[in-house]
Formats: C-alpha cells, sequence, structure tokens
C-alpha cells in the first residue's frame, strides 16, 4: 500500500475513532451534582481548657457558624423589618409619630449562667452603675416569649443621654440549652414604654424552627465596658458601642453638633505616621500630603511613657460633607500603636481638644484587653 | 466490502502505523514539556496530553498552527495497532509465549493509563486536630454550592462545577428556584480588606463580603506549587426579579489561603484584628426565596465519603538541630456508620490508609514546634486518591519482563541444545 493511501486510511479511521470516543466520554463533567447529606456539626472546637471555655466577656470571641433553630415571628403594627447585621438575626426599627425611635434586636448567644455580667453590660449602656448585689437579676418579671418562659428586664438611665430624653433598655432573655437569646429594645425612656405591649406581642408570638446554619459571635461586642478601667472618660462623653474594628468609641453632643471619638489598636507601626496622616487626610477630603506637608499639622505632647503624635487637620467631613475637624493621635505603646480621633463639628472638637489629651495621657495599658 | 475490512486490518495491523504513531508521541512529548514552562504543569497536561487533537501549538513562544494528534488519539490508536496485531498474528505456540507475554503486558500499560486518566482522582482532605471530616476537596477546582435544609437532619446540596461560571452568561439548575447571572469571572484573584478607617473606591456591590473585602483579577498562575483562586461577581435572579449581586471567591471557604491571609493580616495588624478581619471574609452568604434559605458559597469542589476520618494526632518531627523533616505522622479514627467500622489507623509518609478504594497518603503537615510556636492548632493535609486501575502498572510490567525472560530463556535453551549437539 503506498504511503499516501495509508494516512487516506488512517485518517477515516481516526475520524471514526474520535466519534466513538466523544460519545463514550462525552461532556458530563459541567453537570451539576445534587446529593443530601448529613447536616454539618459546628466547627470543631479547640480542646477546651480553663481559661478557654467559657468566652471572655470583654474581648468578643471569634464568630462561628451554629445551627439554630429557625426563628419565626409577627412583626406588630408599625415595626419595620431592618437587615440582620452583625450578631442579630433579626433586627426591627419602631417609629414614633414625633421622630422618636427605637431599636430592636433579637441576639442568639452561647452564653448560660453569667445573668449579673449581663445586668451590668446592661446597666451600663444606660449609663448606671455596675452592681454586685445577686439579687439585681431576680428583679427580671417573667415574660412570655412563644409558648416558654422567658425573663423580662428593664433598665432606665438616671440622667438623659442623648438630647434631653432619658434612655430604656428592655430586654427579654429566653435560656433553651446551651443558648440564651436576647430580645432587646432600645430607645427614648417615654417611647420604649409606650412600645411596651407591642413588645410583649412579638414576644409572645415567636417560635423556634428547625435547625439551619447561621453565623454569630460568640459574645456580645462590650469593649467600652472597661473603658473607665483604662481611661479617665470625660463626663460628657457618651460611651457608644464600637464598631468591629474599634476598641472603644465616645459621642460627644452638643444640640445638633456632635464629635465622635473613636479608639483603635493595631500591632506594630499600624502602617506608620505618614500613612495615617494621609488617611485621616482623606477622610477630610485633602489630598494626600508629602513629609513636608504633613510636618505642619504634626506635634507631639508628653504621655506618661513617652511621646504621642497629635495631627490637627481641618476639612470636609467626606461622609457628612460638612465642615469638620479632626484631632487625631498615635500613640506607641508595647510593641502597638493605639490610634486616637476626634472628629467632628469644629467648635465641638476645638473645645474638646484639651479634654482628648488628657484622655489619651490617663490611659492604663495594662488593663486594656 | 470485504476488500474495506481488508484494508482496514492491513493499516491496524501494521508496523508503520506504530512507528508513526511512536513518532507522534515523541513529538507530543517534547512539545509539552517545553509548553510546561510556558503555560504550567496542569494547563499543558490539559491541552496536549488529554486531547484528541491539538490545533496548532506553542514553541519557544511562538505560535505554530500545525494540526496533531492528541495524547488521547495516539494512545487510543496505539492500543488499537497493538490489539488487531496481536490478534492477526496471534500463533498459539509454546515458542511465541514470551512474544505474546510482552505484547500483552504493554496492552495493559496503555489500557491502565487510559482508565487511570479516565477514572482516577485526586483530592486533599484538610483537618485540625480533633476535626472530623467526611469528604475531601479538590486542589484546583471550585464549585458553587447551595446547602439547604431538607429537614430530618439533612442537607440538600447543589453544586455547579466552577467550570459553569468560568463560561459566563446565565445558569439555571431545576433544583434552585432562580436564575444565576454571572457578572464577572476571574480565574485568579486577590483580596484587599476595606478597612472602615480606610478611603475606599465604590465596593463591587453593597451585599455580604463586598462590603468588607474588595477583590482584584490577578494573572493566571502557570506554577504548580501555587493555586489560583476564583472570584466571581454574580446576580441572583428569581421570577419575581433580581435579588441583588454578590460576590463569591475561594479566598472565603478554601482552609488553605484563608490561614495565608490570617498569617499575612496577623502580621501587619496584630492577631487580634485579623481574626476580626477573616471573621468578616468568612460570613456566610444567602438568600431567601420560595420560603427557603440558600446559603451560597464558592468552595473547592467536595467529594464526599460514606465514613469520616478523625485527626487525633499530628506527628512532625524534624531531625534534631535542623530543619529538616525525619516524619510526618497522622494518627487518625476511621468510622464507617454503614459496616459499624471505628478504629484508629496510623498513616504516614511511605504507609497510606487504604480504604474503600482510596488511598490515603499523608500529604503536607502543619504541626510541631514551628506551629506551636506560631499559635497555630497542628493540622494535617492527606492527599485523596481513586485510581481503580493502580495495579495495571505493576501487574504490566510483570507481564513484560515473564515475556522478556521466557523468549530470552528459549533463545539460550535453543542455542545451548544446538551447541551440544555439535
Amino acid at each position: 500500500m503506498k504511503l499516501s493511501s495509508f494516512i487516506r486510511q488512517l485518517s477515516r479511521g481516526s475520524f471514526c475513532l474520535l466519534l466513538c470516543a466523544a460519545l463514550l466520554f462525552g461532556c458530563k463533567r459541567d453537570e451539576a451534582k445534587v446529593y443530601q447529606i448529613p447536616k454539618e456539626a459546628s466547627p470543631p472546637s479547640q480542646p477546651a481548657s480553663e481559661e478557654t471555655a467559657q468566652p471572655e466577656m470583654g474581648s468578643p470571641p471569634p464568630a462561628t457558624t451554629m445551627s439554630l433553630p429557625r426563628f419565626k415571628y409577627q412583626l406588630p403594627e408599625g415595626w419595620q423589618e431592618k437587615p440582620p447585621s452583625e450578631m442579630r438575626i433579626a433586627s426591627f426599627t419602631v417609629l414614633g409619630s414625633n421622630g422618636q425611635s427605637a431599636d430592636v434586636s433579637v441576639v442568639p448567644l452561647p452564653i448560660v449562667g453569667r445573668d449579673l455580667e449581663l445586668v451590668n453590660m446592661w446597666r451600663s449602656q444606660v449609663q448606671l452603675p455596675a452592681t454586685s448585689d445577686p439579687d439585681a437579676v431576680k428583679q427580671a418579671e417573667p415574660v412570655a416569649i412563644g409558648t416558654e418562659q422567658g425573663r423580662l428586664f428593664d433598665f432606665v438611665s438616671e440622667q438623659p443621654m442623648i438630647g434631653k430624653s432619658r434612655q430604656r433598655i428592655q430586654v427579654a432573655m429566653l435560656t433553651r440549652g446551651t443558648m440564651s437569646w436576647f430580645f432587646k429594645v432600645t430607645g427614648e425612656d417615654s417611647f420604649v414604654t409606650s412600645q411596651k405591649e407591642n413588645f410583649l406581642q412579638f414576644l409572645k408570638s415567636v417560635s423556634f424552627g428547625e435547625n439551619s446554619p447561621v453565623q454569630i459571635v460568640a459574645a456580645p461586642a462590650t469593649q467600652n465596658e472597661n473603658a473607665d478601667s483604662v481611661w479617665k472618660v470625660p463626663a460628657d462623653w457618651q460611651s457608644v458601642p464600637p464598631s468591629e474594628f474599634l476598641v472603644a468609641k465616645f459621642l460627644i453632643q452638643n444640640g445638633d453638633a456632635k464629635a465622635e471619638v473613636n479608639v483603635s489598636q493595631l500591632a506594630g507601626e499600624g502602617g506608620g505616621l505618614a500613612a495615617n496622616v494621609n488617611r485621616w487626610r482623606g477622610q477630610l477630603g485633602l489630598p494626600a500630603a508629602d513629609e513636608t506637608e504633613s510636618s505642619k499639622s504634626i506635634s507631639t505632647f508628653d504621655i506618661p511613657n513617652g511621646q504621642a503624635t497629635l495631627v490637627d487637620l481641618t476639612g470636609t467631613d467626606s461622609k457628612t460633607r460638612k465642615p469638620a475637624r479632626l484631632i487625631g493621635a498615635i500613640v506607641p505603646q508595647n510593641g502597638q500603636t493605639w490610634f486616637y480621633k476626634l472628629m467632628g463639628d469644629e467648635q465641638i472638637v476645638a473645645q474638646q481638644k484639651d479634654a482628648f489629651t488628657k484622655f489619651i495621657q490617663s490611659a492604663n495599658y495594662a488593663n486594656a484587653h | 466490502m470485504r476488500m474495506l475490512i481488508d484494508r482496514s486490518i492491513k493499516i491496524f495491523t501494521s508496523l508503520r502505523l506504530t512507528v508513526i504513531l511512536l513518532a507522534f508521541a515523541i513529538l507530543l512529548v517534547f512539545i509539552g514539556t517545553l509548553a510546561q514552562v510556558d503555560e504550567g504543569l496542569y494547563n499543558a497536561q490539559a491541552r496536549y496530553f488529554r486531547q484528541w487533537i491539538i490545533f496548532g501549538f506553542d514553541l519557544f513562544g511562538r505560535k505554530i498552527p500545525f494540526l496533531l494528534p492528541g495524547g488521547y488519539l495516539i494512545g487510543t490508536m496505539l492500543l488499537l495497532n497493538l490489539v488487531a496485531a496481536h490478534i492477526y498474528r496471534f500463533q498459539l505456540s509454546v515458542k511465541k509465549i514470551g512474544i505474546q507475554l510482552v505484547h500483552a503486558g504493554v496492552i495493559l500499560l496503555l489500557v491502565g493509563q487510559l482508565t487511570t486518566d479516565m477514572l482516577a482522582h485526586e483530592s486533599q482532605m484538610h483537618f485540625a486536630e480533633g476535626e472530623t471530616k467526611s469528604y475531601s476537596e479538590s486542589p484546583r477546582n471550585y464549585e458553587l454550592a447551595f446547602p439547604t435544609d431538607s429537614g430530618t437532619g439533612r442537607e440538600k446540596v447543589v453544586a455547579l462545577p466552577g467550570r459553569l461560571l468560568a463560561h459566563g452568561g446565565e445558569i439555571q439548575n431545576e433544583n434552585l428556584p432562580f436564575t444565576i447571572r454571572v457578572k464577572s469571572f476571574w480565574k485568579n484573584s486577590e483580596p484587599q480588606f476595606r478597612a472602615p478607617m480606610m478611603q475606599n473606591d465604590p465596593p463591587l456591590t453593597t451585599n455580604g463580603v463586598a462590603t468588607s473585602f474588595d477583590f482584584h483579577p490577578v494573572a493566571e498562575t502557570k506554577n504548580p506549587d501555587e493555586k489560583n483562586i476564583p472570584t466571581a461577581l454574580i446576580e441572583i435572579v428569581t421570577a419575581n426579579g433580581s435579588l441583588g449581586n454578590w460576590v463569591i471567591s475561594g479566598w472565603a471557604t478554601d482552609d488553605e489561603m484563608v490561614e495565608t491571609l490570617r498569617q499575612s493580616y496577623g502580621q501587619q495588624l496584630g492577631a487580634q484584628m485579623s481574626r476580626k478581619i477573616i471573621d468578616q471574609l468568612m460570613r456566610p452568604q444567602f438568600i431567601e426565596t420560595s420560603g427557603k434559605q440558600f446559603i451560597f458559597t464558592l468552595r473547592p469542589e467536595r467529594i464526599y465519603h460514606p465514613f469520616s476520618l478523625t485527626l487525633l494526632k499530628a506527628t512532625h518531627t524534624v531531625y534534631e538541630g535542623t530543619d529538616i523533616p525525619k516524619d510526618f505522622r497522622s494518627r487518625v479514627r476511621l468510622q464507617n456508620p454503614q459496616t459499624g467500622e471505628n478504629r484508629e489507623v496510623e498513616i504516614s509518609m511511605n504507609h497510606p490508609l487504604r480504604y474503600a478504594g482510596l488511598t490515603f497518603y499523608q500529604y503536607q503537615m502543619d504541626a510541631g514546634e514551628a506551629a506551636a510556636q506560631a499559635g497555630r492548632a497542628p493540622s494535617s493535609v492527606l492527599q485523596v486518591v481513586r485510581n481503580p486501575s493502580w495495579l495495571t502498572p505493576y501487574i504490566g510490567c510483570a507481564l513484560v519482563a515473564a515475556g522478556l525472560v521466557t523468549q530470552f530463556m528459549f533463545h539460550l535453551v535453543g542455542f545451548i541444545s544446538k551447541r551440544k549437539v555439535k
């Protein structure tokens, strides 16, 4: 057989072979897989030790996916649903006719038998002093939560906190197995009181279904709780829950004008002076500056164990688009860097500058987590 | 017809075909090996060896438009050629038994290679001490998984291969009450934390992980020791309209990558901040529709097994005074509810566990002093290999060896006998 004829025949054979192969091993690789598996358990815990068996109240433990019963409820009239966030598996806003509002949250946490700590946490949120009286937990009244019985705690601030109003917190707590469920209403005293019937009705409508995976953190973020043991906090600074990446947060308000104090902490130099000055400049809508330009806004002041760097900038708040002033302080401490930021209305910031530096100087970092 | 059959027999039994195929095989190995430099090991394997026909190839950075038979075609033709020749020229005689054995051995080698390629599957099982796994994960492929509660303590999983995302467009599945619209897909990507104190660009979308992380496409890695981590921007659409855009990324689900990020952020920002950032990355994303909650995640492709392994102890010892590994060893508990088995097994570098058609090799280890100093829980990675034809190369080689020895012995005995006669 000639070579050309051989190759022709070979090509024909190969073509047939390809066709068969394509049929045999056809494109099955892109098909979806559908299967049933036993529901995945929560991530394995590290071997428990005395230190790790219970979460520390002052430091937020890591978030974890937990299997929780699906939670159902009926929404009282006037309540608006908000997207769940952070630890909340449900969140609502209640708006009053006079512009009043209250916040309602539902948070499940693996905390059992630490009632006094919780009571003190809620007391601190309405600026009531902590109590060591074990009877404080017995003051809760029984409340129907679905078909089960929980306890209702009620706290009201002694002094006006935001604006001219006193703040009230009502928390219904239900323990189911190793989990406690917290249903909490926060807002102006009179408004929260007026919503009590709705709140009780909401609690009664609650039902728990089958378990489904939900990610929660193991304990509430209560870093501000120990703020008093770290700093001397000026009396007119209102402690507010810090966001996840802050150690502490305070609100200073005077009528409509307000300013915020944020405290954060990073390992090492936290990016260095120049980067942080430019970060703050960016928050005031100022362009990034070189070292010479930056140095004009930088000074230093003494703190007990050395010196802190102070940055003073004026510009426009990039979020509110209002004129704003920012005083930032960078404090290196034991291989870490603490960042303090006072930012807001120019007048308030000017008034609070001394209090801010004294606040920084008062820090006792040994008590900080 | 008769002539056609005769011609086909002639072609498929011809030695000329064998020589041509072997010549192509040499050329293919040459081109495929060189291509690994630019295209990486896995891409070159897929493009040259796991192909029937190659339409053009790259050599020394130049595109050469040349039609070549791929590895599958060459292997299959060689197999057919060998089988046909074996049958056509088969003579049942004691003298030819060596040749027959050699042929049978080579056929077995070729068949074994083909079945290995078609049926073998490699995956990995990552676990920390105390952790139990009943699935292993693909080291390279990802899937978009939707686990939903199906009641009675079980969940139904719909897993769409990552390749579907790479194709783009819309993905529908009869088990999902919505359509997935792929808006962007990056085969390899990098995450960047959107620190709240930073001035960030607008997020890719305002849902889920995208509010905490930006993801950027990066060039596909060709290095077999590195991984491509995909990220996609998808829109979930029901009959009632869009449920929004979401970013899904392998960075949030791949244990190895999560640990890399945790360490990286830990060095830059401290352990506490790093933990918070990673929590944001791993927070599950879900939508609710048709009265059901659908969690969705782009994760390494999973292969579930009807048994589980629990890592009891990971041991990593080094030669004293050096960092040179002396021993990697994983003590695991094997539990199979179907057979009632519950026993401990030791897996070490040269002592794999063979169970249920799978072989578990000790692959990687993060234990010992280095892990303890870095504050990491001891963990181990097992390479899980399913290869139903793993014995064929051994049997094939044994047949070839036996055939050669037999053939040689026949000649030797014949030669010696002839000498004695003389």
